[in-house]
């Protein structure tokens, strides 16, 4: 099997139409959608009793003793606190908030400890990000990056039926991330279509940087 | 007597979060590399700490080196240049007028360097993402153009002339993505960097077919092409 023309990928990832393919490409593009929607796109079949049956979970659950004793428990209400304490109680609260301050900002900061780039990083929103790789031969195939602490086993691609396309979608936070597919447990590959830098290693590592507003760079 | 024991039970609890978060470090080592590189990460990260340099990507880097099983010279030897570089992006920033560089600047500022940039590169992209650009952002974008195969001073230009042409920053974000547009054209980088430089094209910017271009926030999931 061939790998799909540019333009093709684009097609499938719904950039493009197939109309905006020319003509010699018309047919593959064809060829591609058919494929992808046998099986991305195929109706999900409800039971008739789903309805029932999750309304009848629903009312159980929102029957349970123990949750509305829960409810009870965790519900705000208003209470009034009465302390009477000793002025050099109040000075001794005072002096030891003062020597914690100054002990959290003059202490460097021990290796490794949390770090001041995570701790300048703004509200860690996510943002859906779709890997796709090409790769007929492969029988198993993941992406690990930085956002999964290059775990190999956190982020497998599914299969699209036997057209030697894996995907997989993530949820990334916001932020820049370098990654690199692992095919079969154990050969590195780069995404062809992405930027890639050198991983100090001798081989390439991929970058996505996900941005606020759900855009890709 | 009370508000000593107060005061040392405070004092006590403060110190938990950084001794819990620099054992959590230790252990996310630990438990992906060896003991030696561990130890050896720990001692670059806490230098660069003291430097005031971020620390994360150093672990990050160890981490990667354990899960792709590269040597442990070789992963201490890529951690020390990294820390080099962060530093090295840092300096490049501080002698473009920043002079408290925040973490996210250093690192698409070291980011840079490793795809191809220059410090003077960065110095100068630097010195022209005055507000509202940020030169963490406009740092990022260089970079992502030169890794995408743009020469590095045919990138910094592009986006040198759409600052001086009042472009919104998020049209600079687009940059990267158009020039991909351009490439899967059968355009090369250059060519199609070449198209979206305000002053080879009179001012008027060339965009491709596609709906970006606009601040407009693309429904997740975005595709992430192969």
């Amino acid at each position: 099997m061939t790998p799909y023309h540019e333009l093709v990928k684009r097609v499938l990832d719904g950039e493009l139409t197939l109309a905006d393919l020319p003509a010699e490409l018309r047919a593959e593009g064809e060829e591609a959608v058919r494929l992808l929607a046998a099986v991305d796109r195929a109706p999900v079949r409800l039971s008739p009793q789903l309805d029932a049956r999750v309304m009848a979970a629903v009312r159980r659950h929102a029957q349970s003793p123990v949750r509305r004793a829960w409810r009870w428990v965790a519900a705000p209400r208003e209470i009034e606190l009465r302390l009477r304490v000793r002025p050099g109680v109040v000075w001794g609260g005072a002096l030891a908030a003062a020597a914690a301050l100054a002990l959290l900002l003059g202490r460097p900061a021990a290796p490794g400890a949390a770090p001041a780039a995570v701790a300048s990083v703004p509200a860690r929103d996510s943002v859906f990000v779709r890997f796709v790789l090409y790769a007929p031969s492969a029988k198993q195939v993941t992406v690990a990056g930085t956002f999964n602490q290059w775990d190999q086993n956190a982020a497998p691609l599914i299969p699209a039926g036997t057209s030697g396309v894996w995907t997989t979608t993530l949820a990334l936070p916001v932020g820049q991330h370098q990654y690199a597919f692992v095919v079969d447990g154990r050969r590195w590959v780069a995404d062809p279509a992405a930027p890639a830098v050198g991983d100090g290693f001798g081989r390439r590592n991929s970058v996505v940087a996900v941005t606020t507003g759900a855009r890709i760079l | 007597m009370k508000a000593v024991r107060l005061a040392l039970a405070v004092i006590l609890v403060a110190g938990i979060p950084r001794a819990a978060a620099a054992q959590d470090a230790a252990a996310r080592l630990d438990a992906r590399v060896s003991a030696d590189v561990a130890r050896a990460v720990q001692e670059i990260a806490h230098d660069a700490a003291e430097r005031g340099l971020p620390v994360e990507p150093l672990i990050q880097k160890a981490i990667e080196g354990g899960a792709k099983r590269v040597p442990a010279e070789r992963v201490i030897g890529a951690v020390r240049q990294l820390a080099a570089r962060l530093d090295e992006a840092r300096s490049a920033e501080r002698a473009a007028g920043l002079t408290a560089p925040q973490p996210d600047a250093i690192e698409s500022g070291a980011y840079a360097l490793n795809a191809g940039m220059t410090a003077q590169q960065v110095s100068e992209l630097v010195r022209v993402s005055q507000p509202p650009y940020d030169p963490a952002v406009t740092l990022r974008v260089a970079a992502t153009l030169t890794a995408l195969g743009v020469p590095p001073a045919q990138g910094l230009a592009t986006i040198e002339h759409l600052i001086a042409a009042g472009r919104p920053p998020s049209e600079l974000l687009d940059l990267p993505s158009e020039v991909q547009r351009g490439t899967a054209r059968g355009a090369t980088p250059a060519e199609a960097a070449q198209q979206l430089d305000p002053q080879q094209q009179g001012g008027a910017v060339v965009r491709g077919s596609g709906q970006r271009g606009h601040p407009t926030p693309q429904p997740p999931p975005h595709p992430h092409k192969p």
